[in-house]
């Protein structure tokens, strides 16, 4: 078993809100990623995927305000660490991030390389300017980037080039864990493609040493990240690896997911599209039992009541459903 | 609507602009209910009298009851308005240096003595080091308002006879009389005093604030329909009309409109210069921020799918500005008016203290008062009451329709709440 | 650099035809009026209807100059050659003083007051706008009412409100003019201290009629860049606060040089009331005089003078704001 590079345990993240109500959006998550491993994160929008990305980084600014659990980088615990630490010593440098919104990521009035100056000096204030510049053109012309976007503005570049220029500037630390958040959301799907590629890249170049890839859709994941989680209202719903969560769905949730989305993967087109009604539950006073229940085809009257807790199915895949996993597949094939 | 209107009202900023701006609406529609004086009516000789109770002095002595009251401190307070902490100190200074008394025989809280003293050694012939006329004119000043200051007796009041000529005494009036106010017949009460033309200034003001409200009305009026027209055509028409308008728009932007308004209201000259083509006037300088407002929004509507539908269904241009354009910046089009109208009532006051608002003879207005309080330097004389009311009027206008309008801003784009 | 000689072109070019525009609107709006004033004046003095010193001149000037008598497009060339040589003809209200004389003894003491005091007020506004929105708590909620408060006072309710504090209550400034109404002007300590001590009044009533605006406008601007995606992704890319309020300071900054070019006509105009009030020997207190003096050849030419002044101040801007925000070279580019 390889070294394990980030692991969460049952990290429980709250935002506060101006009416001083708590809104635990990430409730109770744990999860585990080793070294070279990838895995992706998947729900719906509103889910509290992003809020997960933002929670594991261990720097929390209002409203969001770490409530409880562990995040360990490396064998150490930054949980328990001061946060201007954190800052300095986890932030850009062990765990990076891509943001959601990488057009306007970037400072429209800064210079890419003037940026990257910043990053790197705010963890090593002793660098040169020549020594970062030699650096930053080095890891770009990795990443097949052209050197002259360090000198540009980021209005000056396509949408595109300053959703990779945002991931190159990223990882320019070589953190061990990047969380991507919607990395490839708003582009077009040629665009898409690139920033997978190039994501996928980071890994293979030894850039990065572990990935969570965090989306709304499902099947994107398949062929990009090792394992696959499910979210929905705060809470992890299904883990397994990717070829199974994408094509052999345990939860009711992980099904309608899949039937809901348009797929541009061949081999993914047949299964049937479906949009599941309803809405999540409202976060402020969830449901007491299952959270899917309101939603869910296969609901019982007990779902309504009881509180699930993951179970796993003994061949290291996980879900969260009073019903067992036989019963389920049963359910579906009656379905379809 | 009605939701719209509760949440309006439920915006904290909007309800206290709000307020304010009722407050000022009644006064002005519910006092000359009250009150009838004409409001340019010149009530009194003498300029610039100070705000207070006018009794009719006459009438307290022939027609009023008189009553008599034995109050303690009445001749204190007598002498205390007539010679007050600082006079005293005055002749002290004067009695030292200029009668060579020494200091400590001067006690200023003696008042006789200090009377005395000051009858038996002051000539106003004696001049001081370093004092100058306007300090030698104000102890001679003094010296008259002493006379009589220590009197005991009453004063007599003698009435001529009508065949001889030869007073003859009619009353005496003791210092312990009264009189009743509510039994004086004519008791006049001047809140804000009179202005420089004698004229009762807060009756003027009620009246010049309608008056201002009015141009204010009139003239965002127009200028909300010219901005709103402008924009709406130059937004959804786009092209060469659109460019064309905007290089107007611009270029009004730059030039500043009070100079156009200068420019405009000294040709039309002073006889043409009603309140009316005054409010006019400013409408026209003051489309611009309105109709860039309103092409910003409306450029952002065109393409919507219910206006292409319309488009599709074969409506006019007018039919979809109108029905598929129109009511989605309706929100945007009553903010601009209310800031317009506070804007045109800026732009009267401005125009009216160069001499260039309405011609004076009909009505006041609030730009009016300032220029007459100026043109008499009203605030160089310490006349407070002929300026001072007049700016705050103006200031409470614009901060109230300043608060309605960031009110209203809260409600129709919610992402400005913080 | 490319892109930059675009947008300077652009709007140099704007420039020049907004100045074209202007001479136009001076030129025609007076002479669209039901009562032309220029006929006006005409006619009496035609009918020799005052007599005092000079009336012969004025409207042996008037004709020439204003070449009254000849067809429209005929008297807007001539006034274009008579703009351009800088003859305005005599000012009626001080003649025989020329109103060109009257301009230049005038203008020097508007630039002087207003260019300075319009820039400390926006320098102050922004800086204490950006405080606002980065310490919030009390100094907010102190600051924005004041400022709402201050930017709701008129121009010229302002200086009168600082003249009767401080000129006439406290005694601590003279309450009008320019400096001593006892003094030739000259370089001596006594004459330069008292244009120092007449400047303050004016100076800061325009400062303070400025800031309230410019708080309200960069207190708005920078809680909106704080929430900027580009702030979010600094702060997880480890860079400390100070340096990401650079970043979100220097950005809001950017909006309100065009803000302030867009607006610098309004404060021209409001500044010109504290001249008025202040009886400073500006420009503003020279359309006082025109106005009540029935001037029509100084208000024509003080009013072209603030509306060149004001054209020149809104190019200034632009081309430097062009210079320091990289957007629009980027849109030049497009």
């Amino acid at each position: 078993m390889s070294k394990v590079i980030l692991e969460v345990n049952e990290l429980t993240t709250k935002y506060i809100t101006r009416f001083r109500e708590d809104i635990y959006a990430v409730d109770h998550v744990s999860l585990k990623v080793e070294d070279g491993k990838s895995i992706g994160i998947a729900g719906e929008s509103g889910c509290g995927k992003s809020t997960l990305a933002l929670s594991l980084m261990g720097y929390y600014f209002p409203p969001l305000h770490y409530s409880s659990g562990e995040i360990i980088v490396d064998g150490r615990n930054i949980t328990g660490m001061n946060p201007d630490n954190v800052r300095k010593t986890i932030l850009g440098n062990e765990i990076s991030y891509i943001p959601q919104a990488a057009m306007n990521a970037l400072n429209p009035t800064q210079k890419v390389i003037r940026f990257i100056e910043d990053v790197i000096q705010a963890h090593n204030p002793r660098v040169t300017r020549q020594e970062i510049y030699e650096l930053a053109r080095e890891r770009f012309e990795l990443l097949g980037l052209p050197a002259d976007v360090l000198q540009k503005y980021s209005v000056e570049l396509s949408g595109g080039m300053k959703q990779r220029t945002v991931i190159a500037t990223s990882v320019i630390l070589s953190p061990k864990v990047l969380i991507a958040d919607e990395p490839s959301s708003a582009l077009d799907v040629t665009s898409q493609k690139m920033v997978i590629k190039m994501i996928l890249d980071l890994m293979e170049k030894g850039i990065i040493k572990s990935l969570i890839f965090i989306t709304h859709e499902l099947p994107l994941l398949y062929n990009v990240t090792d394992d696959i989680m499910v979210m929905y209202a705060g809470q992890i719903v299904e883990r397994g690896s990717a070829d199974e969560v994408v094509f052999d769905p345990i939860h009711p949730y992980s099904k309608a997911l899949m039937g809901s989305i348009i797929v541009p993967e061949a081999g993914l087109r047949d299964v049937k599209l479906t949009a599941i009604p309803g809405t999540p539950p409202n976060l402020k006073n969830p449901p007491a039992g299952c959270r899917f229940a309101a939603r869910c085809k296969f609901a019982m009257p007990e779902c309504q009541a009881i509180s699930v807790n993951l179970r796993d199915t003994g061949g290291g895949r996980t879900y969260r459903c009073i019903i067992p996993e036989e019963d389920l597949r049963k359910a579906y094939e009656n379905e379809s | 609507m009605k939701h719209l209107l509760g949440q309006i009202f439920r915006s904290g900023k909007f309800l206290f602009g709000f307020v304010i701006f009722m407050i000022i609406m009644l006064t002005v529609l519910i006092y000359p209910l009250l009150v009838e004086y004409p409001p340019l009516k010149t009530i009194s000789r003498g300029t610039f009298l100070p705000p207070g109770i006018y009794v009719n002095v006459y009438d307290s002595m022939t027609f009023s009851e008189s009553y008599t009251l034995i109050l303690d401190n009445a001749a204190t307070k007598r002498i205390a308005s007539k010679l007050n902490a600082e006079d005293r100190q005055a002749m002290k200074e004067w009695l030292v240096i200029g009668a060579e008394l020494p200091e400590d025989e001067i006690d200023v809280d003696d008042t006789a003595k200090l009377i005395d003293l000051w009858t038996t050694n002051f000539d106003p012939t004696v001049r001081l080091p370093g004092m100058t006329n306007a300090d030698r004119n104000y102890y001679i000043r003094l010296t008259a308002s002493l006379d009589g200051l220590l009197a005991t007796e009453g004063a007599t009041v003698a009435v001529a006879n009508e065949d001889t000529g030869v007073l003859e005494e009619k009353y005496v009036i003791d210092q312990t009389t009264y009189v009743n106010v509510g039994e004086v017949p004519n008791v006049r009460v001047l809140p804000l005093g009179t202005d420089n033309f004698g004229r009762d200034v807060l009756t003027e003001l009620i009246k010049a604030i309608s008056v201002s409200l009015t141009i204010g009305f009139v003239a965002g009026t127009v200028a909300t329909t010219i901005g709103l027209i402008l924009g709406l055509v130059s937004g959804y028409i786009g092209g060469i009309v659109d460019d064309l308008i905007m290089f107007i728009t611009n270029l009004f932007t730059v030039i500043p409109s009070i100079i156009l308004l200068i420019l405009i209201s000294f040709s039309i000259g002073q006889e043409k210069r009603g309140a009316f083509t005054i409010a006019v006037v400013i409408g026209f300088t003051s489309w611009v921020w309105t109709a860039r407002a309103v092409r910003a929004q409306v450029i952002s509507l065109r393409n919507r799918d219910h206006v292409n539908l319309s488009k599709l269904s074969g409506h006019s241009i007018i039919h979809i500005l109108a029905m598929d354009i129109l009511p989605y910046i309706a929100s945007y089009v009553v903010m601009a008016l209310i800031l317009q109208i506070s804007s045109g009532i800026l732009a009267e006051a401005g125009l009216s203290i160069l001499g260039l608002g309405p011609r004076t003879t009909e009505v006041p207005t609030l730009g009016l008062m300032l220029n007459w309080a100026l043109i008499y330097q009203a605030p160089l004389l310490g006349k407070w009451w002929a300026y001072f009311p007049v700016i705050l009027i103006i200031a409470l206008i614009a901060f109230s329709m300043n608060l309605m309008n960031t009110g209203l801003d809260q409600v129709f784009n919610p992402a400005l709440r913080d | 650099m490319k892109e930059y000689r675009n947008y300077f072109f652009k709007k140099l070019g704007w420039f020049a035809v907004t100045l074209v525009a202007a001479f136009i609107l001076n030129f025609i709006l007076p002479r669209l009026m039901p009562a032309d004033p220029v006929a006006a004046i005409v006619a009496r003095m035609a009918q020799g209807q005052t007599d005092a010193t000079g009336v012969q001149a004025i409207y042996e000037q008037y004709i020439e100059l204003f070449a009254t008598d000849k067809p429209m497009v005929e008297q807007f060339v001539i006034y274009v050659q008579n703009v351009l040589r800088g003859d305005f003809g005599y000012s009626i209200a001080e003649y025989p003083r020329t109103v060109n004389d009257v301009i230049r003894s005038s203008i020097g003491w508007t630039i002087a007051l207003q260019f300075p005091a319009i820039i400390v007020g926006w320098v102050l506004g922004n800086t204490l706008g950006a405080l606002a929105a980065y310490l919030k708590g009390n100094f907010d909620r102190l600051l924005m009412p004041l400022s709402i408060f201050l930017s709701n006072i008129p121009a010229f309710g302002m200086a009168i409100i600082m003249l009767v504090i401080f000129a006439v209550e406290l005694k601590w400034f003279p309450v009008s003019g320019g400096y001593g109404y006892d003094m030739i002007p000259n370089n001596s300590p006594e004459f330069v201290w008292s244009v120092i001590v007449h400047y303050q009044l004016p100076f800061w009533s325009i400062v303070l009629i400025t800031i309230g605006g410019q708080a309200i406008g960069m207190r708005s601007m920078a809680i909106y860049e704080l929430n900027a995606d580009y702030v979010k992704y600094a702060r997880f890319l480890g860079i400390k606060d100070r340096k990401i309020i650079q970043y979100v300071f220097r950005n809001a900054m950017l909006p309100q040089i065009t803000g302030l070019a867009l607006s610098i006509g309004t404060m021209v105009g409001g500044a010109l009331f504290a001249e008025i009030i202040f009886s400073y020997p500006g420009i503003g207190t020279t359309l006082l005089t025109a106005s009540l003096g029935g001037d029509y050849p100084l208000i024509s030419a003080s009013t072209l003078i603030i509306t060149i002044m004001t054209l020149i101040a809104v190019f200034a801007l632009e081309i430097l704001y062009g210079f320091i925000d990289p957007r629009v070279k980027a849109a030049q580019a497009e």
